[in-house]
């Protein structure tokens, strides 16, 4: 459905945001994992028509997206990672005219479409309340409503949950995977575990570069046996990292749990343990640091 | 701590962008006062360029402007944590509160004092530019930088900063701190103007927190010479003041220290969660969720009217437009309610006037709420970070960007009809009712919403491409600079600087003329490019997150190539060519261009290729026949004329010089027995010789015929003679001068030296006998017939009785004869007028107005009876069958006197509102002065010598008081002289050449009206009005005639002196022959209540006597004078004062020093004084009386 070859990105600056970034994106949810400062955004915005590519390129459907973008704004809904909106405005005249905007010119139809869409987020009894005093999670549940006005078939969402409490953040996941299932939803996000309930299929961006793509239960599966655990003081983390592949620290009830990647038991007293889809994804990473570096 | 956050905040500052551009456009605009001889602020004429004077006023304005930036730099103090999200950390630290605040305020206060810097720098740097004229320049005087810097400008800043700081830290909004900023700039110039009067000088002074005004007071009657070589003592007004403010900033930053917390104002915006709306059921969500949307030109206009909506709704809903709103209006309003006409007395509020003070007056606050919402407006989904979300969407760009510019237009036009609707309040609550509501849209809204709506779009342009929205502002205000140079920098023609068109002139009777149309081909021509502009803007609008301008033009061709962009861009280009070449067209090849130089240079070529013919002897004009044929609507004056030329010399003539005004088209002319010799075609210039020399006596004549129309329109400079209604020409404009004269030559030093022309063009001096043969008017004395065609519904004016008035094929011709010989200079004036008669003693008094114009039509006439009779009694006859004041078009403001006919400018006189009653009657003392001159330059001239005009000008001025004080008594003529006496002293520190005493005036008007007043009602004071009026009368005997030799000032002063006490002749000598200042001071009043009831009075007075050169250097000289020496029971000069408050005035001997005056009364006085009328010249006229204290 969305296809994207050869994506490049370099800033003003030097930077290379993005690095021929190949995807093939089908119908459905499509998480796109990766570090901060990875290129996501980058990504997200380039795909939302918001700025122009170094090079590649992207069709949606039969859409040219970089020659014709007034085609895929259209059809797009689009999330950004972080917005605002204007002061003095409710959530119903604000959402009214983003609708407008999206060229919903009847009024009588566009009544429906936001008093539905209000609904749908729950936001309908604070319709007539300035979005600029919404909390964190209203504010992004109205994200939401705005992205979904016009049935939009690409819908992007940049990291929706970040400063959620996990109630918003469940919350909002639901809805989204409810809309996710017939219309393209791409979900860059850093927290794996949003792309691990909800994606069928997800990649792994980092430096600009796709380490990685496929659907996560493969990706764990490909895993499944090769990660290794074992609980131990903080202060012998040091002489652990020089001698094996630590792809994930984590602390628990005051010791250090790690995780080693390995085709063999590291030693003894290292346990097998159930690779989840972070595991996939600090591998990942750590085989880049480890090139890189 | 305290140190290390202020030299931390400094370092921080200094770091900004800001504060290096800040000193840069400083520096410039300091070093340009200096450099460049078309922007001085404070010098100019004798006052050199780098003068203390120049450089204190500059220190000064720059001081209050500087606001902008001292409030930037503080107010960021505040704002700037905020607004980046550090202050929780800030919050976090231990640092106290006071070191945090005034340490941070100290960094940004030395930050704004450094960049000031960039003032006196920028001043010293441009008076070493090579190209000055070193005679501009004088020695660098560093006190002077020194003072302006520290003393003058160091406080404002200091002032500025405190209170703006205050005001951002009660409000934590660097827009609500601006808004403030631009209400203090608003109260500023309204207080200027509100206690601009006299008698609120010193609350004025105390007030002006920048100084301006202290400074002005203790420098307003500074001369040339004190301007460069003086600062002023850091004393009594000026000390107190810079006190004042620097206390005052003290404790606003104690206000300020109070008032902060550092957590910050609360959050505006509470939390939504637990408020809830319960009005209304959730609707059912059946269906699908969200429509698709429909086809993207069915959903354009919606989403137009929509988005056009919410930019609305953001702009009016917005606190700052109603606060920018309202100031406007108030600032317009004080314009209205507090512009005064000359000497005090109010105009009625014709919509005439009405539009041009708010064209004038409300013309700066739209201009800023177009400037400013278009940086709002453009970048605020950018500046709200709603931008990905709005720009994601499929509405074209077009549909983004039309509605800001609709918006800020919408709100333009709001304020121009509340403008338009105070002004006709104003009207209302003045009793005026006529509403002239095509004038209001024809002149005003329609014009200026145009204009506006122009620099709207401009500003949105600018706005789209610049990379951040304060740079787009600051596009915009080198726009508006350039706007303001543009004639220095040669962008004067209105076809080449965005925006610009011919300025209007109003006039009720004609309208706005030719520029009126001209002004609307030139807003069609810059509408056109504006919508290219409005393309531009939209191709390179920005969408999505690239912000570079770069990317985006890169774009630009294959944008225009496609779609409709590119053929409005190429249709508004086809448009804008068409209207600018049809517009070229009339201004440059129809018409000749002239732009803003071009008359100085033809005047300086005119005066360097034919003044060396000035002396040339030339035969007089006796007899002038003239038919004249005006056409109106064309506009055209085509002009028949025979003169008679008489050798009235005592040698033969050869030549005879011709010389025309340049715009005057001659297509007929021939010199009886004589050929053409020479032509100076660039300056209308003929030389003819005669066949056989002009024997003296002998006549020959002289025909010619020429025409005087224009063609479609100019640049500037429209025909505003030849007028549709009102037409007004005098026989420069269509007859021929006989040889050459001063007439139109550059005076302006600067100038003449600018175009290699010596300094000065003096008069002749006074000793020189050839030059009396000649007038000062340049003319001769003629007998003339003239007959006028004008449209028939016209009235035509021209010198003398009218013989015939006939309308024949609809055009009305009259003929006009003299009954006596009248000056070779004369109008002619045509208007569909209404007339009004009187006959006073055979002669007829006629006044000739715009039916509209009726108010003070009654007050002329009786002020024509009046001086008829007075100036008859004691001067000697009039010699004019009739007296014709004729009023002509508002585009000039001035009446003149010519031979029995007195035309008049409708904003002068005819519009005064005099029923107050208090005020001066302004309408009968220029009627009475105009009509002075029948007998003061028509009957006595003076030579072409220096001091010509105290025979005409002073006189006419002797003349009017004294009707005046028949009609309403001396104290109102008190109240008259202290206009003229600050008028001259004021006037004095301008002059450009030199001041002369009035026995030398060069046609100086504060010398020979100004000062003329003074010295005339002296003389009269101590010489009697009998012993004044029988030396004039005098005069008019011996020189009425009009014949060469013609008299001078010399002759003026014989005949005072002859009829003058041996006393009184020393006083003749200081008011004629010198400049003569006076300082008397009454320093003390004291009485005692004697035993026997009555009172002793002391009172102690110092005097001095000064005499002044032409450059103000005085020197004092021994003072034995006679002086009225007062005792009141009120102080001359207020409301209630009369005769019955005058316990004592009798004259006593004063001699230079101090002296005690004693004196025995009956009453006990209030007040006490020498010389209490100020009827002397003294710098000091407040100072003259004294309260009485009782022992």
């Amino acid at each position: 459905m969305l296809s994207i070859e050869q994506l490049s990105h370099v800033y003003p600056n030097g930077m290379r945001a993005l690095d021929r970034v190949n995807l093939e994106i089908p119908r459905g949810m499509f998480g796109l994992l990766g570090p901060n400062g990875a290129g996501k955004s980058t990504l997200m915005r380039t795909l939302a028509t918001l700025q122009a590519p170094s090079e590649g390129r992207i069709r949606f459907g039969d859409i040219d997206v970089l020659a014709e973008p007034g085609r895929l704004r259209a059809t797009l809904g689009f999330l950004p990672q972080d917005f605002g909106v204007y002061p003095r405005v409710s959530a119903y005249e604000l959402l009214d005219h983003l609708a407008v905007l999206k060229g919903i010119a009847h009024a009588g139809q566009r009544r429906d479409t936001v008093a539905s869409l209000l609904n749908k987020v729950n936001l309908w009894s604070v319709r007539n309340k300035a979005v600029a005093g919404f909390s964190g999670g209203m504010r992004q549940r109205f994200g939401i409503a705005q992205a979904l006005v016009g049935d939009p078939a690409l819908i992007i969402v940049d990291e929706p949950t970040a400063g959620l409490d996990p109630e918003e953040s469940n919350r909002f996941l639901n809805l989204l995977a409810e809309i996710g299932e017939n219309v393209v939803v791409i979900l860059s996000t850093h927290i794996v575990g949003d792309v691990a309930d909800l994606c069928p299929r997800m990649a792994v961006l980092a430096n600009g570069r796709i380490l990685l793509e496929g659907s996560p239960a493969e990706l764990m599966a490909e895993m499944r046996g090769r990660i290794w655990r074992k609980t131990i003081d903080r202060a012998e983390l040091a002489t652990y990292q020089k001698s094996h592949e630590i792809i994930s620290t984590r602390l628990f009830a005051g010791r250090t749990v790690i995780h080693v990647l390995a085709n063999e038991k590291p030693a003894s007293d290292f346990d097998v343990t159930e690779g989840g889809l972070e595991d996939v994804y600090f591998s990942t990473l750590s085989a880049m640091r480890r090139t890189a570096g | 701590m305290f140190t290390d956050i202020a030299r931390f905040e400094l370092r921080y500052q200094m770091r900004q962008p800001i504060f290096w551009v800040v000193i840069l456009v400083v520096f410039v605009f300091a070093f340009a006062t200096v450099a460049l001889d078309q922007l001085d602020i404070g010098a100019g004429g004798n006052v050199l360029k780098n003068s203390p004077y120049a450089i204190l006023q500059t220190h000064l304005v720059m001081s209050m402007f500087f606001m902008f930036v001292t409030t930037a730099f503080v107010a960021n103090i505040v704002v700037r944590d905020e607004d980046t999200g550090f202050a929780p950390i800030i919050r976090a630290t231990p640092v106290r509160k006071r070191d945090y605040l005034f340490g941070r305020f100290t960094g940004a206060f030395c930050a704004a004092a450094i960049s000031f810097l960039a003032v006196p720098l920028g001043g010293l740097v441009g008076s070493m530019m090579p190209w000055i004229d070193p005679e501009t320049l004088g020695p660098v005087p560093a006190g002077a930088y020194v003072f302006g810097y520290a003393i003058l400008a160091l406080p404002g800043l200091w002032l500025t900063a405190t209170l703006f700081f205050a005001v951002a830290t009660l409000t934590r909004s660097m827009m609500w701190t601006y808004v403030c900023v631009v209400a203090l700039l608003i109260v500023y110039v309204i207080a200027d103007v509100v206690l601009g009067r006299p008698h609120l000088e010193t609350v004025a002074a105390m007030a002006d927190p920048f100084g301006l005004s202290a400074y002005a007071l203790a420098t307003q009657y500074w001369t040339a010479t004190e301007r460069n070589s003086m600062v002023p003592a850091l004393e009594g007004l000026l000390l107190w003041n810079r006190m004042l403010w620097f206390g005052a900033g003290v404790g606003l930053l104690f206000f300020a220290y109070a008032y902060f917390r550092p957590e910050g104002k609360a959050r505006a915006t509470a939390r939504a969660d637990g408020e809830t709306t319960q009005d209304v059921p959730p609707p059912q969500a059946s269906g699908p969720p969200s429509a698709p949307p429909i086809g993207r030109s069915a959903a354009a206009w919606a989403q137009l009217l929509c988005r056009t909506r919410f930019e609305l709704m953001q702009v009016f809903r917005s606190p700052a437009f109603a606060v920018l709103l309202l100031l406007g209006l108030f600032n317009a309003l004080a314009g209205l309610l507090l512009s005064d006409d000359l000497y005090g007395a109010r105009l009625y509020p014709v919509t005439r006037r009405i539009i041009e003070t708010l064209r004038s007056s409300f013309s700066l606050v739209p201009v800023v709420v177009a400037i400013y919402y278009a940086g709002e407006l453009v970048w605020r989904e950018r500046d709200r970070r709603i931008h990905e979300i709005v720009d994601a969407t499929p509405a074209p760009d077009w549909i983004l960007i039309v509605p800001k510019v609709v918006a800020i237009a919408l709100a333009l036009i709001t304020m121009l009809v509340t403008s338009t609707l105070a002004g006709v309040a104003l009207q209302l609550g003045s009793g005026f009712s006529e509403f002239e509501m095509a004038k209001y849209l024809g002149w005003y809204l329609l014009p200026k919403a145009v204009d506006w709506m122009l620099i709207a779009i401009l500003a949105v342009a600018l706005q789209s491409v610049a990379p951040t929205k304060y740079l787009g502002w600051g596009l915009m205000l080198l726009y508006l600079v350039l706007t303001l140079i543009s004639a220095q920098i040669g962008l004067d023609h209105n076809l080449l600087l965005y925006g610009q068109s011919p300025s209007v002139p109003l006039s009720d009777m004609n309208g706005t003329g030719i520029a009126g149309i001209a002004a609307w081909w030139f807003r069609a021509y810059w509408l056109s490019f504006s919508v290219l502009l409005l393309v531009l803007a939209h191709v390179l609008w920005r969408r999505g997150s690239e912000t570079r301008l770069a990317p985006r033009l890169m774009l630009l061709p294959q944008w225009l190539m496609k779609g409709a962009a590119g053929k409005i861009a190429l249709a508004s280009l086809l448009v804008f060519a068409l209207l600018g070449s049809f517009i070229f067209l009339n201004t440059n090849v129809w018409n000749e261009y002239r732009d803003a130089n071009e008359s100085d240079r033809f005047s300086a070529d005119l005066e360097k290729t034919l003044l060396r013919y000035e002396r040339l002897p030339q035969p007089a004009v006796t007899d002038v026949k003239l038919e004249l044929a005006i056409d109106p609507v064309k506009p055209s004056l085509i002009t028949r004329g025979h003169y008679v030329l008489e050798n009235k010399t005592a040698s033969a003539l050869r030549h005879v010089h011709l010389r025309w005004d340049r715009d005057t088209r001659v297509t007929r002319l021939n010199v009886e027995n004589a050929r053409l010799e020479k032509t100076y075609g660039k300056f209308n210039y003929q030389i003819f010789r005669f066949a056989r020399d002009l024997a003296p006596g002998e006549r020959a004549l002289l025909s010619f015929e020429t025409v005087r129309s224009q063609r479609g329109f100019k640049n500037s400079g429209n025909m505003n003679r030849i007028v549709g209604n009102g037409t007004f020409v005098d026989n420069t404009e269509f007859a021929p001068m006989v040889g050459m004269s001063r007439r139109g030559l550059l005076a302006d030093r600067t100038k003449r030296r600018r175009y290699g022309l010596p300094p000065e063009l003096r008069m002749h001096p006074l000793a020189d006998i050839a030059a009396r043969r000649r007038s000062y008017i340049e003319t001769d004395i003629v007998n003339s017939d003239i007959t006028v065609t004008t449209a028939a519904d016209q009235i035509p004016i021209a010198p003398g009785s009218k013989v015939s008035d006939v309308v024949t094929a609809g055009r009305r011709t009259a003929r006009f004869v003299s009954d006596a010989p009248v000056q070779n200079f004369f109008s002619i004036q045509s208007a569909r007028y209404a007339v009004k008669t009187r006959n006073r003693k055979g002669v007829s008094l006629e006044v000739y107005y715009h039916p509209q114009h009726a108010w003070n039509v009654d007050r002329m006439l009786t002020a024509l009876e009046a001086g008829l009779d007075y100036f008859q009694e004691n001067f000697g006859p009039y010699q004019y069958r009739q007296a014709r004041i004729v009023e002509f078009p508002a585009y000039d403001m001035f009446a003149q006197a010519f031979a029995g006919t007195m035309p008049y400018s409708e904003s002068l006189g005819f519009i005064t509102d005099l029923r107050d009653r208090s005020k001066i009657d302004y309408v009968t003392y220029v009627t009475a002065h105009e009509l002075g001159h029948q007998w003061w330059a028509h009957q006595v001239v003076g030579a072409n010598v220096a001091g010509a005009t105290s025979l005409s000008e002073t006189l006419a001025q002797y003349s009017a008081i004294m009707v005046m004080e028949k009609l309403y008594g001396p104290e109102k003529i008190r109240q008259f002289l202290k206009f003229e006496l600050d008028a001259y002293l004021k006037a004095r520190g301008r002059e450009i050449v030199e001041e002369v005493p009035l026995m030398r005036v060069e046609n100086q008007g504060y010398i020979h009206y100004r000062k003329g007043s003074l010295v005339m009602y002296l003389l009269r004071d101590q010489m009697g009005e009998a012993a004044v009026n029988r030396a004039l009368r005098r005069l008019i005997d011996r020189f009425g005639a009009r014949n060469p030799p013609y008299p001078t000032s010399l002759d003026l002063i014989a005949a005072l002196r002859a009829e003058a006490k041996p006393e009184q002749q020393r006083m003749i000598t200081d008011l004629f022959e010198k400049i003569t200042l006076y300082d008397v001071r009454t320093v003390g009043a004291a009485s005692r209540r004697r035993p026997d009831g009555r009172w002793d009075v002391a009172v102690t007075v110092l005097a001095k006597k000064f005499y002044a050169d032409g450059q103000g250097q005085e020197r004092e000289v021994p003072l034995v004078e006679h002086f009225d020496v007062g005792l009141f029971t009120e102080a001359p000069g207020s409301n209630t004062f009369g005769p019955e408050k005058v316990i004592l005035l009798e004259t006593r001997p004063l001699r230079s020093g101090q002296q005690v005056l004693r004196f025995v009364t009956d009453r006990a006085p209030a007040y006490a004084g020498a010389d209490p009328y100020n009827k002397r010249i003294d710098r000091r006229s407040g100072d003259n009386l004294a309260q009485v204290v009782v022992r």
